[in-house]
């Protein structure tokens, strides 16, 4: 079935078809659509779940890893303030190795207060053990989220995942949706039936004690974990490509192959990027984009693969780490070895847009941290 | 169960079992211990951090039933999402949040609030050391007027906080007060927290040698002289109505009570004199009342 719905209900059949349980909730603004939407089907009886409107977005993850660890198929939504909120029990969610999906549908950081989409909430959680994916379209957030209970579940993985999702670009913003048939979802998507957290008196067991000098063991584990992801989110896509034709993968490369010059972009803004490069290719100019669609695991590999014969790289961060630059830049410097021209654009929504990275492509070449307003 | 008459008539069935870490003489393990003789194994316990946290130490666990701990501040934001997904998942269970009094009182307020407000199913011991005890002995606002904490060098000057009468504002259907030292008064209460659909609080004074400032072996006296001087009342509230479960023959004289314990050595008997005439005139009233009143209409 195809419908024109906004990345917010796209989100909301994410959850939907994958049959999440328990939807803990607090609203906030540019998410607050998904768990209306939820709500509504729970209302009338379209969606088995039950609905807990909490009283903080902390409340929130806590009940999201408690049901978890009783066994549940959970799902939330947050944003910006609300994410922030939540970065304690972040960290507990991984740690414990809960499969919560969770989306964020990025919003800058106060203050000043915004609204509008901005990378510094979703990456202020790159080091939570967490798995990152970043959508640049709706259909993308939706077959995500489905995806993501069957990567995040996978017992070599056992990871929770964010699905990030640019607010208003994409939250707000119609586009046309396939939605495939719940019993398509069924087949790809079982149901959770974990072995290594049980909160049953039928089998005892002690949840969330107190290590000593294990601690970097678990660690390492969950280290491992990540490491496992790349192949699981990989599988995963191709197995999702067989059955829906459409194919993802931990980055989408973008007039690569004869690529001389290239920006690295994350989100929905790669849109107009990829725009961009058709309209510089008309003109004879060799120039790629790519895509990080996984922030964490970070795709190394794919980045060295595709990006190691361009001459000149940009990277465009909607984000910035005061002190050092975008964030972004930094991860892909270290991982290529060399330097890169690092934008900072789009910072709170501000618009982008085909000139200004017309802009970056002719300002490549230069190591630098430079400003795009 | 039927209710509880002598000490013979708890379960002799242990579900926290010896060998854990927590202090000699720690009337909050002691608590937990009885609690779960009353509840039974089909139970599942939801710990705030703090020093029960310590009970499982990796790769080992003194509990027989299941427990879980996320952090400190969301025992009743826990209780909830547990609540729903044992409905699901068809598990009859009691649903315990055992939680310290700084994770209840302070820092635990807003999702314990949240889960009483939505009237879950569980049952919440505050086990209550009156300071945040883990890491110290901390002020926090269920610490009494006076009590040295390594906070309040020179005594707490506010009150503590009237936490059942938060809970009661909440008309959820039974809160309570107790102490390990009468356990078939706690245990009773524990047993009628069971039993009520809904949510149930019971904040439970538990006296830390360590905190405090007294001798192990002296945990169960300190908790009797508590209630027998009347510094710390058991009662119960249900449908808005405090009624005492317990009202001492004759008070003992609060001295006796605060010259037992460290936290208190820095009081003149001044000082302990103006806390005597606050308790007299406290239990006058209450005498005057028959020990029952209507907090909430």
């Amino acid at each position: 079935m195809r419908q024109m719905i906004t990345g917010n209900g796209a989100a909301a059949w994410g959850a939907r078809l994958s049959r999440a349980e328990i939807i803990p909730n607090f609203p906030i603004t540019p998410q607050t659509a998904i768990i209306e939407g939820i709500a509504s089907w729970i209302a009338s009886g379209e969606m088995d779940a039950d609905f807990l409107p909490m009283e903080s977005e902390h409340s929130v993850m806590s009940a999201l890893a408690a049901a978890s660890s009783a066994g549940a198929r959970v799902f939330s939504a947050t944003s910006s303030q609300g994410l922030m909120l939540m970065t304690e029990m972040m960290y507990v969610t991984s740690g414990l190795r809960l499969p919560v999906i969770l989306v964020n549908v990025s919003r800058g950081l106060s203050a000043p207060i915004t609204l509008w989409s901005d990378h510094n909430d979703v990456l202020a959680q790159r080091d939570s053990g967490w798995l990152q994916i970043f959508c640049s379209n709706n259909q993308e957030v939706l077959d995500s989220v489905v995806m993501g209970y069957r990567i995040a579940e996978k017992s070599e993985v056992l990871l929770p995942m964010m699905i990030n999702v640019d607010g208003f670009t994409l939250s707000a913003t119609r586009e046309p949706v396939e939605i495939p048939d719940q019993g398509e979802i069924d087949d790809f998507l079982p149901a959770y039936n974990p072995e290594h957290t049980i909160l049953d008196p039928k089998e005892p067991m002690s949840v969330g004690g107190v290590v000593f000098d294990e601690y970097m063991y678990f660690r390492s584990q969950q280290r491992m974990a990540m490491c496992n992801s790349k192949g699981v989110i990989k599988d995963i896509c191709s197995e999702w490509e067989k059955l829906t034709g459409r194919g993802y993968g931990l980055v989408e490369p973008y007039c690569l192959e004869d690529a001389e010059r290239a920006l690295v972009i994350s989100g929905s803004e790669s849109a107009i990027l990829k725009y961009t490069v058709d309209k510089l290719r008309k003109d004879g100019e060799k120039v790629g984009m790519l895509r990080l669609r996984t922030m964490r695991p970070f795709p190394s590999e794919e980045i060295i693969d595709t990006l190691s014969d361009v001459e000149e790289i940009g990277v465009i961060d909607q984000d910035i780490s005061p002190g050092s630059g975008g964030i972004i830049a930094t991860e892909v410097k270290a991982c290529l070895g060399r330097g890169v021209t690092s934008f900072i654009a789009g910072l709170g929504g501000r618009r982008i847009g085909a000139e200004k990275y017309e802009q970056m492509f002719k300002r490549l070449g230069r190591d630098v941290e430079e400003w795009i307003f | 169960m039927k209710t509880l008459k002598k000490l013979t008539d708890i379960p002799m069935e242990d579900y926290l079992v010896g060998g854990h870490v927590a202090c000699q003489g720690c009337s909050a393990s002691l608590g937990l211990r009885l609690a779960l003789k009353v509840l039974g194994k089909d139970t599942i316990v939801i710990n705030g951090s703090g020093c029960m946290t310590l009970l499982p130490v990796y790769p080992t666990t003194p509990l027989r039933v299941p427990w879980i701990h996320l952090a400190i501040e969301n025992t009743g934001a826990a209780g909830t999402a547990l609540y729903y997904a044992l409905r699901r998942k068809n598990i009859k269970a009691n649903i315990l949040g055992y939680a310290g009094d700084g994770a209840t009182y302070d820092i635990g307020i807003q999702s314990l609030s949240g889960a009483a407000e939505k009237n879950i199913d569980m049952i919440y011991i505050c086990y209550n050391n009156q300071s945040f005890g883990n890491t110290g002995h901390q002020r926090a606002s269920s610490t009494p007027r006076a009590s040295y904490t390594t906070t309040t060098p020179v005594g707490k000057v506010e009150a503590a906080k009237d936490m059942p009468a938060i809970m009661a504002a909440h008309r959820i259907p039974y809160i309570a007060t107790a102490c390990p030292s009468y356990p078939i008064d706690f245990l009773n209460k524990v047993k009628k927290a069971a039993e009520v659909k809904g949510m149930a609080f019971i904040d439970l004074l538990t006296p830390c040698p360590v905190g405090w400032g007294f001798d192990p072996s002296e945990g169960i006296n300190i908790g009797r002289l508590a209630v027998r001087t009347g510094m710390w009342k058991l009662y119960e509230i249900m449908d808005g109505r405090v009624d005492l479960t317990y009202v001492p023959k004759k008070r003992k004289r609060v001295s006796e009570y605060l010259r037992a314990q460290e936290r208190f050595s820095h009081l003149s008997d001044d000082d302990i004199g103006a806390i005597q005439a606050e308790v007299d005139q406290e239990w006058a009233g209450l005498e005057e009342r028959g020990y029952g009143y209507e907090i909430m209409v």
